[in-house]
């Protein structure tokens, strides 16, 4: 093996140079590549889940997934078989299409009602109340084949507690905005 | 680098040594695989067989024109039926037991057979540990494919493994054929329903 | 030197117990990702991540009757039938409970039958903030695997490092044999208190237009 010479000067202060280099480095490449690893996780994950509320004053209408969205209706009364200290809610938006690709724009559409405590209710069926006459749930709204420049209703029922009737706000999440969500404010009383 | 033939001799055949000994190891596995395969064994009948995560003992078999068990055959179309006692060996509720039976030597449309309970029809239900069920394995076939009056099954097993290569987990793996089990089939007149 | 030497065995041997220590206690991968479980009994709410549980009820029968589309079922087993009535409700956000596992007293797992799966009240159950469910868990066990026994319940089958309610079944009274004191011949699942008319509309699939 004698012949084979390296190429590095044992004597010289250049190894030891070297030595404290590379480990200066890994304090630099660890994290960086702990923070690549994990940025499609974390980026699948923002895309997922309705984090950051954007809030929108009643009567405004406010751009989001390609189209226009404005709450139109939100009532609430005992209808149809509910349990009991629950009432059924029913939320209307009217929503001016812009971008008409919704199968891509509305993936995930999420209509929520949220409270004061950050509470969050999903829509119910409720045996005995269906939507009014001209508004679909968001799904249906997705395969309706709107237009672009269209305005249709987009509502959900919901079944709420009582005593969340009073703090409950709609909001909407859809899978080309999210971690944003839009969150209306209530109709005057 | 070398200074003499001989040493450089010696690195070629320490350098060389893991290609020979490769080389040597696959002659010999393919010399191994060239010999003639042992025939999977008969198992017996009427005795009970430990299959892996299933412990079985097919019941009877036979032919059906008729609809049975809920599984609707089309015009035309007869079933091989064979039915069998299956208990679950393992420690959880569990499902895999679409490839323990398989007919040899029959043309099969499609090789996954429709698995019902034959308490009541339930396709595909889970079976839970220790309990041991009738299950009934119906395979589609043409009206016209023969079916002999002996017909054997391959009766596939499974290892168990306490921890798996990949994650150090339990499970079921390396399925392989553990024998063939041969049953005389009854051929069920049209009135079976 | 003699005494470097014996020193140097001597943190060698250490090293050798110790790294063989670590590796027969490391944990499996499939305990480290396993579900949390959260303990209780009979009658306590059980406050899982998403969802808090409590068991009302426990109901043991040798047949079950039952109406699939306006027809009568009969449902025979080769065991018994354990019917697990639970009340449920969301904690934050309105979600559904879907996996319940009865757990043996030697760890043997039954699964939730799926003989059954064409009912309102069977798993998945979806549960809202604050308003109470009842919601149903069926098994097919072998009477020896009663007593001792608990009852799992989760979000989802497979949910690594999530909560599990873990119901310990000490409190269901069972004879010298370990049978369940009380098995009805026949139970039928529509008599007792009908099942609130309310489900969770499905997000993804098509609902009515």
């Amino acid at each position: 093996m004698s012949a084979v010479s390296t190429d590095i000067d044992p004597a010289g202060g250049g190894e030891k140079k070297w030595r404290r280099r590379g480990l200066a480095a890994l304090a630099i490449l660890l994290p960086l590549t702990l923070a690549e690893t994990s940025y499609e996780s974390i980026r699948e994950w923002l895309h997922g889940e309705d984090l950051i509320a954007r809030d929108v004053e009643f009567g405004q209408g406010a751009p989001f997934g390609g189209s226009e969205w404005r709450l139109a209706d939100l009532r609430g009364g005992k209808a149809g078989r509910l349990p009991e200290h629950a009432l059924a809610v029913i939320a209307t938006f009217a929503v001016t299409v812009g971008d008409p690709d919704l199968q891509k724009q509305w993936l995930g559409c999420k209509v929520m009602l949220t409270d004061a405590a950050g509470r969050r209710w999903l829509p119910d069926f409720i045996s005995g109340v269906s939507l009014p006459d001209g508004v679909m749930n968001c799904t249906s709204a997705i395969f309706s084949g709107a237009k672009k420049g269209e305005i249709i209703s987009v509502g959900e029922t919901f079944i709420v507690p009582e005593d969340a009737i009073e703090t409950i706000r709609p909001a909407i999440g859809l899978g080309s905005e999210r971690p944003w969500f839009l969150r209306f404010q209530r109709p005057p009383k | 680098m070398f200074k003499t033939a001989r040493s450089k001799f010696q690195t070629w055949i320490t350098a060389g040594a893991g290609t020979i000994a490769a080389l040597l190891v696959a002659g010999l596995m393919g010399a191994f695989g060239a010999l003639p395969a042992h025939a999977p064994p008969q198992l017996p009948p009427d005795a009970a067989i430990d299959a892996g995560r299933w412990r079985v003992q097919p019941a009877r078999a036979y032919v059906s024109r008729a609809k049975l068990y809920g599984v609707a055959l089309k015009p035309g179309q007869k079933a091989l039926v064979l039915e069998a006692d299956l208990t679950n060996r393992t420690a959880q509720s569990d499902k895999a037991y679409f490839n323990v039976f398989k007919p040899d030597g029959i043309d099969l449309p499609d090789s996954t057979p429709m698995i019902a309970l034959a308490r009541d029809s339930t396709l595909t239900p889970e079976l839970h540990p220790g309990m041991t069920e009738r299950m009934a394995y119906v395979w589609p076939l043409a009206g016209n494919a023969a079916v002999p009056a002996n017909l054997s099954f391959g009766v596939t097993a499974e290892i168990f493994k306490p921890r798996d290569n990949l994650y150090g987990t339990p499970g079921w793996f390396n399925s392989y054929r553990l024998g063939t089990v041969t049953m005389p089939v009854a051929d069920l007149p049209e009135s079976g329903s | 030197m003699r005494i470097r030497a014996i020193g140097n065995l001597l943190i060698v041997a250490a090293t050798v117990v110790l790294s063989y220590g670590m590796q027969v206690s490391k944990p499996h991968y499939a305990e480290l990702t396993a579900p949390i479980p959260i303990d209780g009994a009979m009658h306590d709410t059980v406050r899982a991540r998403s969802f808090d549980v409590r068991l009302d009820r426990m109901v043991f029968a040798r047949t079950l009757k039952t109406n699939q589309f306006g027809q009568e079922r009969l449902l025979t087993t080769s065991g018994l039938w354990a019917v697990a009535a639970t009340n449920l409700t969301a904690t934050s956000t309105s979600t559904t409970v879907a996996d319940g596992t009865w757990q043996g007293p030697t760890g043997l797992r039954y699964r939730q039958t799926e003989r059954l799966s064409y009912r309102q009240d069977m798993p998945p159950h979806a549960v809202d903030p604050e308003l109470e469910r009842s919601g149903l868990f069926v098994f097919e066990l072998p009477a020896d695997q009663i007593r001792g026994a608990s009852l799992l319940i989760a979000a989802r089958q497979f949910g690594p490092l999530d909560a599990q309610a873990r119901i310990s079944l000490d409190a269901v009274p069972t004879g010298a044999d370990g049978q369940p004191a009380d098995v009805l011949p026949l139970y039928d699942l529509d008599a007792p208190a009908p099942p609130q008319g309310q489900t969770r509309q499905d997000q993804t699939r098509q609902g009515k237009t």
